[in-house]
């Protein structure tokens, strides 16, 4: 069996590999999943809020920022994460596959690791392209895989941590063996002058002399003859990682839009220049949503009014310029016009400081309901819009009238409007 | 100019990985691991024993097939295509220097990636139902990043392979100069 997956991994043998370009890739790993694990619990928190969660509405821009930082990171995440794990694969077929039950839980928690990233940020990325292939519900699935995933890198890290301390910082002194490296130039007079396996050997071998292990000895010896350097290998990687940002971050980022060429949304598309998730057809709302009848119920105990479209309009109208963001990352500034939720709420008679319990008219969905923190109720800012970029709102839009709020997740910004009940 | 050690290779090269000589940590360090263990161990099972409280017995079956079909995918398909693919690469670039090898390799590396990306894409624009996702025409945008990856590439190598003949040019000068 050893002579199997010795034969195994000198299949799979590169130079390249060594446990300093795992700890360097490892590092780039982390930072993005950390990004990603605190936008995503803010993201949360700010859906599911617990007792102690504290709201932001200002910058206005704070939930486009957040979320499409942890979009973007996340998408980073795959090609380093792709990396990542090829550095380590010999590891794989090490033999025997367990040698202590120390061992068995280390692999066993590795394991656990790996598949759960892979499937994190692969399931995460097809969220955002609004398909779910999966027989499992995505976000509270992806909630707690989060977890796991960051108590199994802390475990990572706690069994690895002599390892990356020793490989944290490239070698130095006599013994420095990148001091002989040759720079590509070099290496490829090196090649002229004495065949290229000679020069990528120069290139190679001293991986092993800065005691970084060249994973599968002699067999990555066999390999070295031709290849690349790990340096190469990570500017590759930079690359690679470089080209799914720019390629996606403008479905985020204004300023990225012009190279937005494969993310799933773009801005300035869908009605009135502004895209949407979820349809009226999707939420099945229309005919109630273009009811002549139609009339917002506000309440606040045991009193109601009805407000006719009408009578909304007739109230002090308000504009601003707002972003929409929404989990799935895309954002789009625009500009809503409305009756300030604040004016609605002191006409009465209660506080503006209050929370509201707004429901829509769809007949069912995860967030017919939502609950308005009264910091938002507060905010001048937030609306009861009837326009977005001058144009009465699409029915897509929420027509007859929706919510729009500083900072906060687009789930959130409630279409349709039934009622607004003041807690 | 650095000159390049040429390592000799022992004929019984060790079979195994070269020992790691890791330097001796203190208690600091000891200390670090077993905080960080603990914390990691109970943050994971904090996950874990969240999971079934929100998902019913076959979504968690459906969690576990998906977890172990992505480690399948991965290793099992992924990782040996890369290596076959890095395999052909080895007869390909032979006669190229070590950084024409490496920009090809690199551009072939984001074009590989930006394709798995785009073949995600275009599966999902295919049961797509909302009219304002996925309006975009992948399949273009990813034939011409290929043209532009493969137009940069062999600018890039053009310069790198003439600039490295001009130095090997000078060094076979200075050779002669020396010999007479």
């Amino acid at each position: 069996m050893n002579r199997l997956t010795d034969a195994l991994a000198a299949k799979f043998a590169s130079p390249v590999r060594s446990t300093r370009l795992s700890v360097v890739l490892g590092r780039w790993l982390a930072f993005t999943f950390m990004v990603c694990f605190a936008t995503g619990l803010f993201s949360h928190g700010l859906q599911n809020p617990p007792g102690w969660m504290f709201f932001l509405t200002r910058p206005i821009w704070i939930y486009q920022l957040t979320q499409g930082v942890h979009i973007t990171s996340g998408i980073a995440s795959i090609p380093l994460l792709f990396a990542k794990l090829w550095s380590v694969y010999p590891e794989l077929l090490s033999w025997p596959p367990v040698r202590s039950v120390v061992h068995a839980l280390e692999r066993g928690s590795i394991g656990l690791f790996v598949s759960a990233s892979l499937l994190q940020v692969l399931t995460g990325l097809i969220n955002t392209y609004k398909w779910y292939p999966w027989p499992f519900p995505f976000r509270q699935t992806h909630y707690w895989l989060a977890w796991v995933i960051m108590g199994s890198l802390l475990l990572h890290i706690a069994v690895k941590l002599p390892l990356i301390a020793a490989n944290w910082r490239r070698a130095r002194g006599p013994a420095d063996t990148e001091l002989t490296t040759p720079e590509p130039a070099d290496a490829e007079l090196a090649t002229a002058a004495s065949g290229p396996a000679d020069a990528e050997l120069a290139t190679a071998v001293p991986e092993a002399g800065r005691q970084h292990r060249v994973r599968s000895g002699s067999a990555a010896r066999g390999a070295a003859s031709r290849g690349w350097s790990r340096r190469g290998f990570l500017a590759a990687v930079g690359v690679t990682t470089g080209a799914v940002v720019l390629g996606t971050a403008g479905q985020s980022f204004a300023w990225l839009s012009p190279v937005n060429f494969f993310a799933p949304r773009k801005m300035g598309t869908g009605p009135q220049s502004v895209p949407v998730n979820r349809t009226a057809a999707d939420a099945k709302v229309g005919p109630l949503a273009q009811h002549p009848g139609w009339a917002l119920k506000v309440s606040y105990r045991g009193k109601s009014r009805n407000l006719t479209l009408s009578e909304l309009a007739a109230l002090p109208q308000t504009e601003h310029e707002l972003p929409i963001a929404c989990v799935e990352g895309w954002s789009q500034t625009a500009r809503w016009r409305g009756v300030q939720i604040r004016d609605l709420v002191q006409a009465m008679g209660a506080e503006p400081e209050s929370d509201l319990l707004v429901t829509s008219l769809e007949p069912e969905g995860a967030y017919r309901l939502m609950t308005m923190p009264a910091v938002y109720t507060a905010d001048q800012k937030t609306l009861v819009a009837l326009a977005l970029n001058g144009e009465v709102l699409d029915l897509d839009h929420g027509y007859p009238a929706r919510i729009i709020a500083p900072g906060r997740p687009g789930v959130l910004q409630t279409k349709w409007l039934q009622s607004l009940e003041i807690l | 100019m650095k000159t390049p050690i040429q390592h000799p290779i022992p004929e019984s090269a060790p079979e195994s990985e070269p020992a790691v000589s890791t330097p001796k940590f203190g208690t600091g360090v000891r200390t670090a691991r077993i905080v960080l263990g603990l914390l990691g161990a109970g943050i994971a099972v904090y996950g874990l024993l969240g999971l079934p409280s929100q998902l019913g017995p076959a979504q968690l079956l459906g969690l576990l097939f998906w977890l172990a079909c992505g480690v399948l995918l991965h290793d099992g398909i992924l990782v040996p295509l890369t290596s076959l693919a890095g395999a052909g690469l080895n007869r390909f670039t032979f006669g190229l220097g070590s950084a024409s090898a490496a920009v090809l390799r690199g551009a072939l590396m984001a074009g590989a990636m930006m394709s798995l990306l785009t073949g995600i894409l275009l599966r999902a624009q295919s049961v797509a139902r909302n009219t304002s996702v996925l309006e975009m025409n992948y399949l273009t945008h990813l034939a011409w990043l290929w043209l532009a990856l493969a137009l940069g590439t062999a600018v890039v190598i053009y310069l790198l392979e003439r600039r490295a003949g001009r130095r090997l040019s000078r060094a076979g000068v200075s050779q002669q100069k020396t010999r007479s």
